[in-house]
């Protein structure tokens, strides 16, 4: 099932509507919330043998653009977007191999509370959960839970690695052979198998234990994004999977031997932490029919830009409806957000106009265009050349018909070529990321 | 003669996300996977088929070892610890019904009001209208231990807390209106923003911005359940819950409690029939009454057992280490608690200045006994809500199959034919069922 050439697959995505106006949505746009399409979509997913989905989050609406909520809620994609955490059982419950990654965020959920439910749901997927750690960027969703701001940048990672040593040691509260069950003795629980963690941190503080079994995989599959050298360090320490987004094949290169670097400096094996890149796709039956594919979008953007504007607006809380969209981003914007997506939008854009740079701006380390084939050749030389770990594919537009068209196009395309597993060799989600 | 048809009363059952019952002859082999939650489904669909109103689940946030000064008796015994997160439980149980609710119990003094508005908002969504938040304020220090604090606020504080931190959860709720929802292809909108406000609060312990990232649940409010006898707890209850699991023991008591409850409920402006309260019960059932009396004395045998588990239990919610204690001797007039006082009181009146072994011997959580074939307990049951004049009852008991299937395919028939329960589900939304008589 497996072979030398191997890299993994994801599934980059959120808690969220689809698409509604591409024409081929069908009626998911009204009934999103119920869960069923997302239960097609991680089962779909599971038959083509990506290893996880993973659900980003984010806890606001945003008025950043333009100074109101009318253009984020207008669009939808941003808001409305439910809980990942309340979704991941569902899919578990669905589903027996596929890997479920959830976001939740350092800065706003009490730290005892995310390890208990996190271990509660690595028991309810028998090993197949992983939190994806966030510190959370902007200060609005700070003002939802009753702060003014959020620390600084630098100091959201302090506090977030003081963070993950606490959660990590309330899961290791509990020996993994504590549940003894002995009917004779009447012992459920072996209490010296359960001990306090007395946790006394700079930012943090836990009496412990847990309250629950120890989850299965004693650790669950911790994945981080971060592009910052903050970001980067913390990841070294903790992330079973790196989420990237260097744009370019010697970027995305130049990246994962940084971060494997990195992982070695801090007395880890380097092959314990995969690099994984964003990238959407775009397949057609013929190469000259996804390059039409292309140009049409591309289009759309020129002529309607807003939506990567607000994007951006959010993630980086800067304003972009006060500039000209036919000029450059003007050189005295800051932001306290995603630091290192301002660095790297700026030296990408260089001198485009803001309405070119929507046009031209992926949201993807690589474009990959034609059929599938091709696109599965384009996919194994960048891995060649990289050295791994695999992809994540950025749901681009988020409908039935572009996921079965990675599920049931690319994948087997992917599979051809050896390049991609076509079964699952082990229970727990992190043994099936750690396989090759 | 003309037949007056019978008042219907309602049907829930009470659990922890916790082993079944791993120590009875009949508990089966699900005492290793229970947290897979795969055992719970079967559970729930058993009730849903019964046609009960919801299933609640309750929960707590810690190890406890005050009783002895260690938790070995809790952690052997089980049932306190180890427990899973019941608010994620619900949200599967949920996808594998259709109808029946399921109450997620979450702490008002340990989860940030944003997140547990939205966590129960999407949960709302996903079940289509049929969830419930158990509103607790928590009475453990140990668990305030756990999120960081060295001890819980003082009892009465907590409520007042409680009461602001719903205002907030619910004005989230509020801040999409009902028609945010638009998803107009014409122009191009998906959501009217003029329909979705921040609410800008500022109380004196908790503040949000809003509006919340998510549309109004189906139900508007998820269903707010509440457990409190104190004169604290039951103001709070009367001001906001639609249903109440109620501590009283014995016919009076209870009527008196509803009566109580449903006169605040009007003091506070709402309709008192829109309070539902509920009553702890654990049926002993069997083929015959002298069968059924039968086991009951056999499960009261190991009087020592039992009393034991009482006081580790006890000793976990109430913070005070009855391991201390001589059980020839009542309960001294110094042990109070800042936890569950209305449970603490209702015991001293019930003990009465008897020894706390006579005291604990004759004690019992539920508020009426109910032993005998299904008949005699149908007919316990009947007389009971002619008496108190509503609302139903909580079943709290082994959820081993063949206890759960004694109650759905014993009880609850018998209780059918006599029109006491419903036989279908009318609503479809679990505010729906509780307000349906």
């Amino acid at each position: 099932m497996t072979g030398p050439d191997m890299f993994h697959l994801g599934w980059f995505g959120s808690f969220i509507p689809t698409t509604w106006q591409s024409g081929w949505d069908g009626t998911d746009a009204g009934r999103w919330m119920d869960g069923t399409f997302y239960v097609d979509k991680v089962r779909t997913l599971e038959r083509a043998c990506f290893d996880f989905i993973l659900f980003e989050d984010s806890s606001m609406v945003s008025d950043v653009y333009g100074g109101s909520s009318e253009a984020t809620l207008k669009r939808g994609g941003w808001a409305p977007k439910g809980d990942p955490v309340a979704l991941a059982p569902i899919l578990a419950r669905a589903t027996e191999h596929i890997g479920i990654s959830v976001t939740m965020s350092t800065s706003f959920y009490p730290p005892w509370m995310l390890a208990r439910s996190v271990a509660t749901l690595d028991h309810m997927s028998r090993g197949r959960i992983g939190w994806n750690i966030v510190t959370s960027s902007e200060d609005l969703a700070a003002r939802n839970f009753g702060m003014d701001a959020l620390p600084p940048h630098d100091e959201r990672y302090a506090r977030a690695d003081e963070y993950v040593d606490l959660v990590t040691r309330l899961w290791d509260s509990w020996d993994a052979d504590a549940l003894v069950m002995d009917r004779e003795r009447g012992v459920y629980v072996d209490h010296t198998k359960v001990r306090p963690i007395d946790f006394v941190g700079k930012y943090y503080k836990s009496r412990g234990p847990l309250n629950t079994l120890r989850p299965p995989q004693g650790r669950p599959v911790l994945t981080q994004a971060g592009g910052s050298p903050a970001g980067r360090q913390f990841a070294s320490r903790y992330a079973d999977m790196v989420m990237a987004l260097p744009k370019g094949v010697p970027a995305m290169k130049e990246y994962r031997d940084d971060i494997r670097m990195r992982v070695a400096a801090e007395g880890r094996d380097p092959d314990q932490t995969k690099v994984m890149y964003v990238v959407s796709p775009i397949l057609g039956e013929t190469h000259q029919h996804a390059l039409d594919r292309k140009a049409a979008k591309d289009e759309a953007v020129r002529q309607h830009p807003e939506g990567q504007l607000i994007g951006w607006s959010g993630s980086m809380e800067i304003d972009f409806s006060t500039f000209d969209l036919d000029k450059p981003l003007p050189d005295d914007v800051a932001t306290n957000g995603h630091q290192s997506t301002l660095a790297n939008f700026r030296k990408w854009a260089g001198d485009r106009t803001l309405r070119e740079a929507c046009v031209a701006y992926r949201t993807e380390s690589m474009e990959l265009i034609g059929t599938p084939d091709e696109v599965a050749a384009q996919m194994g030389e960048a891995m060649e050349e990289v050295g791994g770990d695999g992809f994540l594919i950025w749901n681009q537009p988020h409908n039935r018909r572009y996921i079965g068209e990675i599920a049931d196009g690319l994948v087997p395309a992917l599979q051809n070529r050896g390049l991609m597993r076509t079964g699952y060799t082990h229970e727990h989600f992190r043994d099936n990321l750690l396989e090759f | 003669m003309t037949t007056v048809e019978a008042a219907k009363f309602h049907l829930a059952w009470f659990k922890s996300f916790t082993p079944h019952d791993w120590r009875s002859t009949w508990s089966g082999s699900e005492e290793r996977d229970w947290m897979t939650g795969d055992s719970h489904v079967d559970f729930l669909r058993a009730l849903e088929r019964a046609r009960f109103d919801f299933l609640m689940l309750e929960d707590s946030l810690m190890v406890s070892d005050t009783y002895g000064g260690t938790a070995e008796a809790s952690l052997a015994q089980g049932g306190y610890a180890p427990k899973g997160d019941p608010a994620l439980l619900a949200s599967m149980l949920l996808s594998e019904t259709k109808r029946i609710g399921v109450i997620a119990t979450m702490s008002s003094t340990f989860v940030p009001p944003w997140l547990l508005a939205r966590t129960s908002a999407t949960i709302d969504h996903l079940s289509g209208g049929r969830f419930g938040w158990n509103c607790v304020t928590s009475s453990e220090n140990r668990a305030a231990q756990n999120f960081g604090m060295d001890a819980l606020p003082p009892h009465d504080e907590r409520y007042e807390r409680a009461a602001e931190y719903v205002e907030v959860v619910k004005q989230l709720w509020d801040s999409w209106e009902p028609d945010a929802f638009v998803m107009d292809q014409e122009s191009g909108t998906y959501v009217d923003h003029t329909k979705v406000n921040p609410i800008h609060f500022e109380g004196r312990w908790h503040r949000s911005r809003g509006p919340l990232n998510l549309m109004r649940p189906p139900q508007g409010h998820p269903v707010i359940c509440q457990a409190g006898g104190s004169p604290a707890g039951k103001a709070f209850a009367a001001g906001n819950a639609d249903v109440l699991l109620s501590l009283p023991k014995g016919l009076p008591d209870m009527k008196r409690y509803r009566d109580d409850i449903r006169e605040l409920a009007e003091k506070a402006g709402r309709d008192p029939d829109d309070i539902k309260v509920l009553f702890i019960i654990s049926p002993i059932l069997a083929d015959t009454d002298d069968e059924a009396r039968e086991l009951q004395a056999m499960m009261n045998s190991d009087v020592e057992a039992k009393i034991k588990a009482q006081m580790v239990n006890w000793s976990a919610t109430m913070e005070i280490d009855f391991s201390r204690f001589d059980l020839d001797r009542p309960l001294p007039d110094d042990a109070v608690t800042n936890g569950h006082q209305s449970t603490l009181a209702t015991f001293r009146k019930f003990a009465n200045g008897r020894t706390l072994r006579e005291a604990f011997t004759a004690y019992r959580t539920e508020a009426i006994e109910v032993v005998g074939s299904p008949a005699t307990a149908a007919d316990t049951l009947q007389e009971a809500m002619e008496f108190v004049g509503g609302d139903g009852f909580l079943v709290m008991g082994p959820t081993n199959r063949r206890y759960v299937h004694e109650i759905t395919d014993g009880l609850v028939p018998e209780l059918q034919r006599r029109g006491l329960v419903r036989t279908e589900y009318a609503g479809t939304h679990l505010r729906d069922h509780l307000r349906e008589f």
